[in-house]
């Protein structure tokens, strides 16, 4: 399935633009087999540039890919006969019904068995409205079906385009469901998304990519754990003797003074060291009066996309307490 | 054989299909009808006895199965050339293409046999329009009182296949070019509109360059379906200034045909599909 290295997907400098306006400039995307990845950046960043390169509707104008441990070059086109993909919009004939749209699509490229289609129906909860015609479907039952099309032929990997676009709450439940046991059977998931709440919660991996190019990659929690912050409410005339505690766990960029006036803290630190905070404060006889953990990949993201915010992005600060006090981590004044 | 197929099921349940078929029909049916019906009063034709005889002539047979299909062909070289263009188009407009290119299916494969099955709808709706035609004059003739004792006559029948099989062709050519007009326009509308500019076009541009125009694609499909008695109506390019032999003709609308395609398949192939 992967190749010797291991990967379902890989660029090595990829590049492409349009007229003068580079879209990639030298894009090295490494996708682990068997994972959820998330692909993240601004709006221009190159994101949908790259899956119309992937899908061979737009051709490069240099770098390699690799799907699937094998090169794929423009006439390598039975390459993505193992590769599932919804492009932007799901695009449908819209006079015929679901059941139909499948079936012609499947009319292309791989061979699918009938019964395929009444699975990925069934996966995608259009059973009951499948001879409805598509041009009376609302924008979420299209993307339901844009995913049961991607589905189609069993692919090895999946690359999907925003693929929580118009679904309601459940609909983003049990796509994120399906993805995430498509990948423990082995298959790889390359999603592409603004919604960095929705990547946090389903992605293994995370590439972010700004301007054409990779800026980070990696395992999520890896990733997270760098940017893990602890925060800390000591007594507000202790913040400076807590501040000077906790210098040694952390250089001092890395700690932040959120709000005096409360009394609180931020440490940026992996998670799993809130217990040496409190024991350190402890030990200097200042004890916390609250104590809160978490990641937050909107954070990571600005930092990395040079603080272009994820158009509509929503940043999710996962706690392990559920962090409600206090203002974000790192938008405080440096102690 | 599995895209041709597809492309047939497609075809078959598309409105496009059926309207621009009714439309056909229902013009064909209602001028068959009106002429047989008024041929014998003064409102027939023109209103003189030339009008009124020449109307009689329009549903008499054995003479009126040329005229019923060139009136098809005519009429239907128009319609197929709008047909061709709303089928392409939409496969730009709507993304279907982009759909199938996603899941590895060759693009020139894509659009031949997406163009096949247009022929092969093309092929059948001739075939029914024709025997729609022929009831319509039957019973044109029938009001307009003029006997109907040429409709079994042999000769004519034995010719009908290869006209028909003629016709076919020169209406597939039409079909083309306005597949091709809305691949490289990437639209239905589009396409439509730079056709139908095309038709006319070339029929305005035979007056005045009868000697360019008679190679170009509407009038050589005209002048290959021509039996030179000129009774024929129904419009149709600019056949009527100047035409080639109907055999120069038929070469040239293969060229047309086969050119067409190419650069349909060509582009499709080159294109970035994005959107």
């Amino acid at each position: 399935m992967s190749g010797m290295d291991g990967l379902a997907l890989a660029t090595r400098g990829l590049r492409k633009s349009y007229g003068s306006r580079r879209a990639l400039d030298g894009l090295d995307l490494s996708v682990p087999a068997g994972v959820v990845y998330g692909f993240l950046g601004p709006n221009g960043a190159g994101k949908t540039t790259t899956m119309r390169v992937l899908t061979g509707l737009i051709h490069a104008d240099g770098g390699t890919v690799e799907l699937l441990g094998r090169p794929f070059k423009r006439g390598d086109r039975h390459r993505l006969f193992e590769v599932g993909a919804l492009v932007e919009a799901p695009t449908f004939y819209p006079y015929l019904s679901a059941r139909a749209n499948l079936r012609e699509l499947a009319a292309s490229g791989a061979p699918v068995p009938s019964k395929r289609i009444e699975e990925v129906l069934d996966l995608a909860g259009l059973c009951d409205r499948a001879n409805d015609k598509v041009q009376g479907y609302s924008m979420g039952m299209k993307q339901r079906l844009g995913i049961a099309a991607a589905l189609l032929s069993d692919p090895k990997l999946l690359l999907l385009d925003e693929p929580a676009n118009g679904l309601d709450p459940a609909g983003i439940v049990a796509m994120r469901d399906t993805l995430k046991a498509l990948a423990s059977q082995g298959k790889t998931v390359f999603v592409s998304s603004h919604l960095l709440a929705e990547i946090q919660v389903m992605a293994d991996v995370v590439g972010i990519i700004a301007a054409g190019k990779l800026v980070r990659e990696g395992p999520l929690k890896e990733l997270l754990s760098m940017q893990g912050v602890v925060k800390v409410r000591v007594r507000p005339n202790l913040v400076d003797a807590a501040i000077e505690t906790l210098a040694p766990l952390a250089p001092a960029e890395r700690l932040t003074e959120t709000d005096r006036d409360e009394g609180w803290l931020a440490v940026r630190l992996a998670t799993d060291r809130a217990e040496e905070v409190n024991q350190k404060l402890a030990g200097a006889g200042i004890y916390a009066s609250g104590l809160e953990s978490g990641t937050d990949l909107e954070m990571l993201f600005l930092e990395l996309t040079g603080g272009q915010g994820p158009s509509g992005g929503e940043g999710a600060f996962v706690g392990l307490g559920g962090l409600n006090g206090g203002a974000p981590a790192g938008k405080g004044t440096a102690a | 054989m599995r895209l041709f197929l597809s492309g047939l099921r497609k075809l078959v349940r598309r409105p496009a299909t059926f309207v621009i078929f009714g439309l056909l029909i229902g013009l064909l049916v209602l001028i068959v009808l009106a002429v047989g019906a008024t041929a014998n009063s003064g409102m027939g034709a023109g209103g003189g006895p030339n009008g009124r005889a020449a109307a009689k002539e329009l549903v008499t047979f054995p003479g009126a199965y040329d005229r019923m299909l060139q009136f098809i062909l005519g009429l239907g070289g128009l319609f197929a050339m709008i047909y061709g263009a709303a089928i392409a188009g939409s496969e730009w407009s709507w993304g279907t293409l982009k759909s199938a290119v996603a899941r590895g299916e060759s693009r020139v494969r894509y659009m031949l046999f997406s163009f096949a099955s247009i022929g092969l709808m093309i092929a059948v709706g001739l075939v029914i329009a024709f025997g729609i035609a022929v009831v319509a004059a039957v019973i044109g003739a029938n009001l307009a009182n003029v006997s109907t004792s040429g409709l079994g006559d042999t000769a004519t029948l034995g010719h009908l296949p290869e006209r028909l099989l003629k016709g076919w062709f020169a209406v597939l050519e039409e079909a083309a070019l306005g597949f091709t007009i809305a691949t490289l326009a990437r639209s239905q509308l589009a396409g439509i509109g730079a056709g139908i500019a095309f038709y006319f076009g070339e029929t305005f541009a035979s007056i005045f360059l009868p000697d360019i125009v008679k190679y170009m694609p509407f009038s050589v499909a005209n002048a290959s379906v021509a039996t030179g008695s000129g009774q024929g109506f129904g419009g149709g390019g600019g056949a009527t200034i100047a035409t080639l032999p109907a055999d120069q003709a038929l070469l040239m609308v293969a060229v047309w045909l086969v050119g067409s395609l190419f650069v349909a398949a060509l582009y499709s192939d080159r294109a970035e599909i994005s959107g």
